[in-house]
């Protein structure tokens, strides 16, 4: 039998760098069931029957964030062998109080104090041996980061695990002591065997979860209620705020006299960094700067360089040529040829060709996040997004979005509070990626003269769909309610070590990668034998040749839906579905429906920026009507994205029901949006009046109506406890 | 008492009461905002700020510093 260990520890207590170090390269990255947290795994290093499970970063196992939630169920239904709590040693008081609810499920553990090179570099001491027997278990001194002391944390835990000593839950005040046992002892076997004191301490501050799950019957119930108030007269506090105080006051108890600080107090150099980076004037513009940076370089210059030889070099003239002729010279037929060379090789290439983009980018993402200064971020934003109802943690979701929805999309990940990770989801692909930008200069050049207005405008909608989203959503059932407060410690600065960075990055690029991949394969392939079959004279398959395939037919059904948009023909329509697999496709698409009959002739057109010859598609597609072409453009930024972004929305909602709220909310508002544009656009214009017009008024009073409206009430929690929590 | 979004930046205060819902006074307990605790404003950029607490620095809205009394 492998023996399990988990590994707890608050957010930056280096519990990841100890993770990687002792697992090396054998982490197996999973998701934890029902909530969007990763689950890492692995195997130790040199002693393969050891599994070490690498809990997320919290404060405390109150069910409060789902990272809370994910480690206590974890705690609590699969009981690892051992804990090896993580602790940083340079701010033992605060990180203890994890320690303290660890100590209590009685499960065996092991501390390892971290950080302890600067520790002492700072002229701090830590009294080991004697915080050792003062807590009941072994302490042992590490550097996670220079990889001394971890071997020996890990074969301390191992060999706690195999003795199978319990833990001993910290000694709080009598009076608690006293009101706890009796819970403990009126409840007597109910409590699971292992887990007495643990549930007997949640009881006492009438955690929900705990109550659910013994659910005492009405009697033990108001027994117990009157235990615990008549304790909570005597100490004139709430049960919940007793335990946190008996909690911090054991940590002092038994920190005083084994651990010694140099200079408490003193100002360090975070804090002068600080004073200048959050500072009340320069915080934006310094923010504005570095963001700048980070976008010129990954989405600019090294990115579009990236992009161009991965699309044009290595997949359009290298590998699709080379497939094919090598196809072609195995004797398959035709037909295969077509599929897997046009159909999933250019398919998964489009997504490929993003890759070493979105690897530069997450590269300098995690090295502003390793830093430290990630967390300033949020911080700094959090003034401007509560406005509408967004967190300071959505403005990176929303800025990898503009490079491409699918990392955007994973980001949304950091944002603890689930309403407002959903939110972001549901909000953050309005921000028009890069692949969106070519229908952008499509339009622009088709129509407009290439003017450069057209891309700003898209911008301002892209923003403005999320800020009018965000209030909207805000005043809606599910996301009502008192905001979370933000709180949030900010780790210290510190330089940025390249084994962290490198991982981080990699676990991104690959995840995207193997997501986007299986997606996009999937939906080529889907889209392929769509247009290269037909039902004209029997189901055959087509080619080249001109006969109306399965994807005409469909066009020709999908267009009635946008005739109130002003682009209800069948190539419009095709091009807006096959924007669903690549937002690019749409360009390539007008290219090959038109007389231009030339799919590349059109990218190479708009890359060039030359208007004079994109003007046949904007007379044979739109009819020369500007006011069309831009409602289309609307239409293509605000739907659904593509197919690899939507696979990323549902792993990332993890729920299909909100999935599809998601999916359905985006294009529903940009056919809103779009109605409005066009219908009000040609009343004003040509002084056109039809059954559409109305619509769009209507419309109009009803986004007013979302905008200013009450927001609606939320549903009261109720207490389990039978007493009403004043929420 | 006052909330301790007027405190004055620099100043070190002792929390005399949190407020709120059950939840949000734990959790802002379980973060170490807890009665009789020393905190000190460090910097405020309009409603919000970081704060010093147990050794840690943490940002808070203007909504959590409203919470606090000190």
């Amino acid at each position: 039998m492998a023996i399990r260990i988990a590994l707890a520890g608050n957010p930056n207590s280096g519990k990841t760098t100890l993770f990687n170090d002792l697992t090396g390269a054998n982490a197996y990255v999973g998701n934890w069931p029902g909530v969007t947290v990763e689950k890492k795994e692995g195997r130790m290093k040199k002693q393969n029957d050891v599994i070490l499970t690498d809990l997320p970063g919290i404060y405390s196992l109150s069910p409060y964030t789902p990272e809370e939630i994910v480690a206590r169920n974890y705690l609590l239904e699969q009981s690892p062998d051992a804990i090896l709590n993580i602790v940083d040693g340079t701010n033992l008081e605060r990180n203890l109080y994890l320690t303290t609810q660890l100590l209590e499920t009685g499960i065996p553990m092991v501390i390892a104090v971290n950080m302890m090179d600067v520790v002492r570099k700072n002229g701090d001491s830590i009294n080991i041996a004697e915080l050792g027997s003062r807590l009941g278990c072994k302490v042992i001194e590490i550097s996670a980061l220079k990889g001394e002391g971890t071997f020996a944390a890990a074969q301390a835990a191992v060999s706690a695990a195999k003795s199978g000593k319990k833990a001993l839950p910290p000694k709080f005040s009598d009076k608690v002591e006293s009101c706890i046992s009796q819970i403990e002892s009126s409840f007597g076997n109910m409590l699971p065997q292992s887990f007495g004191r643990w549930y007997a301490v949640k009881l006492f501050e009438r955690d929900e979860k705990a109550l659910e799950k013994l659910n005492p019957s009405g009697e033990l119930r108001s027994r117990t209620e009157k235990q615990i108030t008549d304790c909570e007269r005597e100490m004139d506090d709430d049960s919940e705020s007793i335990i946190t105080n008996e909690r911090y006051e054991f940590i002092a108890k038994t920190l005083r006299g084994c651990y010694k600080k140099k200079n408490a107090g003193g100002e360090t150099v975070s804090d002068k960094i600080d004073r200048v980076v959050t500072n009340r004037i320069l915080a934006l513009p310094i923010f504005a700067l570095v963001m700048f940076l980070v976008y010129k370089i990954s989405i600019g210059t090294i990115g579009d360089w990236t992009v161009g030889f991965m699309n044009d070099t290595l997949f359009g003239e290298w590998i699709v040529p080379a497939a094919t002729s090598g196809l072609e010279d195995l004797g398959c037929a035709s037909w295969l040829v077509g599929l897997i060379a046009d159909g999933i090789i250019g398919g998964v290439g489009a997504v490929l060709g993003f890759v070493p983009q979105l690897l530069i980018l997450f590269l300098m993402l995690s090295i502003l996040e390793d830093i430290g200064y990630m967390a300033r971020v949020a911080f700094i934003m959090d003034r401007i997004f509560r406005r509408f109802g967004l967190s300071g943690k959505s403005f990176i979701p929303m800025l990898v979005s503009s490079g491409c929805g699918v990392p955007g999309i994973m980001a949304s990940r950091t944002i603890e509070q689930e309403r407002d990770r959903r939110m972001t989801i549901m909000t953050t692909c309005f921000v028009p990626c890069g692949a969106k930008m070519p229908i952008v200069g499509l339009i622009a050049g088709a129509l407009f003269g290439g003017s450069a207005w057209v891309a700003v405008s898209a911008y301002f909608i892209g923003v403005a769909a999320v800020v009018v989203s965000g209030i909207i959503l805000k005043k809606t059932k599910p996301f009502t309610g008192e905001p979370a407060p933000f709180v949030m410690e900010l780790p210290a600065y510190h330089a940025p070590t390249a084994v962290n960075i490198l991982r981080a990055t990699w676990e991104r690029g690959w995840s995207f990668i193997k997501r986007a991949g299986t997606v996009i394969v999937a939906a080529s392939i889907v889209i392929w034998v769509l247009n290269s079959l037909t039902f004209e004279g029997g189901l055959h398959y087509i080619g080249e040749g001109d006969e109306k395939s399965l994807l005409n037919a469909i066009g020709e059904v999908i267009a009635v839906v946008f005739k109130p948009l002003g682009f209800g023909n069948w190539q419009a329509a095709v091009a807006t579905v096959l924007g669903l697999v690549a937002k690019e496709e749409v360009v390539g698409t007008f290219g090959s429906l038109t007389s231009m009959a030339n799919a590349d002739l059109a990218m190479e057109l708009v890359e060039a920026g030359d208007s004079s010859k994109l003007t046949l598609i904007g007379q044979e597609i739109f009819g020369g009507s500007g006011l069309a072409a831009y409602s289309f453009m609307i239409f293509n930024l605000l739907c659904a994205p593509c197919f690899a972004a939507m696979g990323a929305i549902k792993r990332e909602m993890n729920n299909s029901k909100w999935t599809f709220a998601a999916i359905g909310y985006m294009c529903g508002f940009a056919y809103i949006v779009s109605l409005i544009v066009y219908r009000l656009g040609m009343l004003f214009t040509e002084g056109s009046f039809t059954v559409s017009t109305a619509a769009a008024f209507i419309a109009v009073a009803a986004l007013i109506w979302l905008l200013v409206r009450r927001p609606s009430k939320s549903v009261k929690v109720k207490s389990a406890a039978g007493v009403t929590a004043d929420a | 008492m006052m909330p301790l979004l007027f405190a004055k930046v620099g100043e070190e205060q002792t929390i005399k009461r949190v407020t709120g819902s059950p939840d949000v006074k734990k959790h802002l307990g379980d973060m170490g905002f807890t009665v009789g605790e020393r905190i000190s404003v460090l910097s405020a950029a309009g409603e919000n700020m970081i704060v010093s607490i147990k050794g840690a620095r943490v940002a808070i809205n203007g909504g959590t510093a409203r919470r606090i009394i000190v």
